[in-house]
């Protein structure tokens, strides 16, 4: 857990804290957390609901500020970055998907999925041929004008993996992806997001309470208490 | 991203109805408040506006409206004759008289008497001979000057004048053509009927001629309200109002700056100006609340997208931009349709005697207030976009 910073090093935190509130009413969210995330693996955080899960991976993906420790994310150290860098860091090196899916109602699938690529900028009609090319890969092709509300759960947690992939983040941000869906479903999702991940090289940090799609984790990191209580291998993960 | 804010603005579509219902209905409510308050300063100078061949107005220098005058001696008429410069010059009376119809109800009228020679100052008459007035003794023209029913007369020969006492609850009709009325205890004959621009505040008229005006109200020594003068060629109205007023030391105006006095007494002398200015502004707070707390809500309904946005890597530039393109867009479109509406009803109203009057800077007038309306409620809304913590957007937050 506490390994040297090396090369395959995507995500290195040491002794992260945060607290919110003041006074009486301060809460410990992380009251030290270390761990190393490495490339191309699948990172599963798990732990009881308040232990801080979600705090840590705002803070990772520089959402949130730390009040103490060393959070540093493809080598670069979030606690010295100016909020326009951070919004450059997260439009070009995060993806996220959510629990709940987050897609913009009124947006068709395809807008939606070439939101990413419009904030950096990218011309409209290039960003929607891109995000085209991205719904097709995750196998919604034929359902790219369809709006939010015409999309089943699948379809809609599908479009958000797409847009978390449009703009080939390198680390990719799942916070319970599979809460709000059946198992076949979240199946599925699982699947293309690990396939995802291995093929392209990428590494993702899924919080889950979802003890359906632990078999997916490379490794498993548990959380209690604002602190990483312990981290597990996981062999034999489908490839 | 700024289609996408339009698309985001649209998106609901009962949300951005009721938000465009409420800025048309602000602009309607501004403009049309507006056209109505410039209505009716129109038919304050209404006395100006349809002598249109007059080039300057002579009052006694102590004037300085057409609602409050005071007469002058005759010979003021020749006085102004005789400036240099004066191609025409014909008199005006202004006098209010009691006027008595035939089942004794009463009605104070405001009596105009025009120049017997060249009848300057009457109005047009459809259906009846303009010039047959001066050889008729007596004979008048009715207005009803902007009111209702105040020109009704009985209906039946036996509530005519009335020798059992007043008959006022009978079945009456407008004055017409050969109809009679008592003034001073004359016989007055209703030679036409006209239909005028309305006054404000609303009175009906009568016009006759000048001479009528003298038989009419013998009691009064000076008759003579107005002296209207046209220029001849060569010199300008306001030089020749100037040299008149240097002259016969009248108060000389011409008709733009004669309007300009009415409306600026009116202003400052008129207290029903005053209530409806009062009304129009709480209608305008209201209009204004209206759209302001719906823009605000309308962002802060979104703020989860925003959030979504912001956690994607989008500047609170870019969002700002997004929430005031919204703004903006739905400020000119809602203001766009209820400047309309509000034209489409003012030619409307404008058939039924109301005081409508679209000038060209009441639009802007109302662009103007609804963009700032927009604009600050945008700029309102746009502080929890600021404030917004992106992290919200997962589960746990």
């Amino acid at each position: 857990m506490n390994s040297e910073k090396n090369h395959h090093t995507v995500i290195y935190c040491r002794n992260i804290k945060k607290t919110y509130g003041e006074g009486e009413a301060k809460v410990f969210a992380l009251r030290g957390v270390d761990l190393d995330v490495y490339q191309n693996e699948l990172l599963m955080l798990v732990g009881p609901s308040g232990c801080g899960k979600t705090t840590f991976v705002s803070i990772i993906s520089a959402l949130l500020k730390a009040d103490s420790g060393e959070c540093s994310v493809l080598g670069d150290d979030l606690s010295k970055l100016s909020d326009d860098k951070k919004n450059y860091f997260r439009s070009h090196s995060i993806g996220f998907v959510f629990q709940s899916f987050n897609l913009l109602p009124a947006l068709t699938a395809v807008e939606n999925v070439a939101i990413p690529l419009l904030i950096q900028g990218v011309k409209r009609t290039i960003a929607l041929k891109e995000a085209k090319i991205v719904l097709d890969t995750v196998g919604l092709g034929s359902r790219t004008h369809a709006l939010s509300g015409e999309l089943s759960g699948g379809q809609q947690q599908m479009v958000a993996i797409a847009r978390a992939l449009v703009h080939k983040p390198k680390i990719i941000i799942c916070d319970e992806p599979t809460s709000n869906l059946d198992h076949e479903s979240g199946q599925q999702v699982m699947v293309l997001l690990r396939r995802l991940v291995k093929q392209e090289n990428k590494t993702l940090v899924v919080v889950t309470h979802d003890n359906r799609i632990f078999y997916f984790a490379d490794r498993m990191a548990y959380m209690d208490d604002g602190k990483i209580i312990k981290i597990e291998n996981k062999n034999g993960a489908p490839q | 991203m700024y289609r996408i804010a339009l698309q985001m603005l649209m998106g609901d579509k009962a949300k951005y109805v009721g938000l465009l219902s409420g800025i048309t209905f602000t602009a309607f409510l501004v403009t049309f408040a507006l056209a109505y308050f410039a209505g009716f300063m129109t038919w304050g100078f209404a006395l100006v506006s349809e002598n249109p061949s007059v080039d300057v107005w002579v009052m006694d220098p102590a004037v300085n409206s057409t609602k409050m005058t005071i007469n002058l001696p005759s010979s003021a008429l020749n006085r102004v004759r005789s400036v240099k410069g004066v191609a025409t010059a014909v008199p005006l009376s202004l006098n209010d008289v009691v006027a008595r119809f035939p089942n004794g109800r009463f009605q104070t009228f405001q009596m105009i008497g025009v120049d017997d020679a060249s009848l300057t100052g009457a109005p047009l008459l459809k259906n009846a001979l303009l010039s047959t007035i001066p050889y008729m003794p007596d004979s008048v023209i009715v207005d009803a000057g902007g009111t209702s029913d105040k020109l009704q007369t009985p209906v039946h020969a036996k509530d005519k004048w009335p020798f059992d006492g007043v008959h006022l609850d009978v079945p009456t009709r407008k004055l017409r053509y050969g109809d009679e009325l008592l003034i001073n205890d004359k016989r007055v004959v209703i030679a036409g009927v006209s239909k005028t621009i309305p006054r404000f505040p609303p009175h009906p008229l009568l016009y006759t001629t000048y001479s009528n005006v003298k038989r009419l109200l013998p009691s009064e020594n000076k008759l003579l309200t107005f002296i209207m003068v046209s220029a001849k060629k060569g010199i300008s109205a306001r030089q020749l109002a100037k040299r008149i007023e240097q002259q016969t030391h009248l108060r000389a105006r011409t008709s733009n700056d004669f309007k300009e006095d009415t409306v600026h007494w009116y202003l400052i002398n008129s207290e029903d100006v005053g209530d409806m200015a009062s009304m129009l502004i709480l209608a305008m707070t209201v209009g204004f609340g209206v759209t302001g707390v719906m823009l605000y809500m309308f962002t802060y309904e979104n703020l989860k997208q925003y959030a979504v946005l912001k956690a994607m890597g989008a500047s609170n530039s870019i969002l700002l931009k997004m929430v005031f393109i919204q703004a903006g867009s739905s400020a000119l479109l809602g203001t766009g349709i209820g400047i309309g509406l509000c034209a489409i009803v003012g030619e409307f109203v404008s058939t039924i005697a109301f005081p409508f009057r679209l000038m060209w800077f009441t639009p802007l007038v109302g662009i103007l207030g609804v963009l700032i309306v927009s604009l600050t409620a945008a700029a309102i809304s746009s502080r929890p976009v600021l404030k917004l913590e992106p992290s919200m957007v997962f589960s746990g937050r």
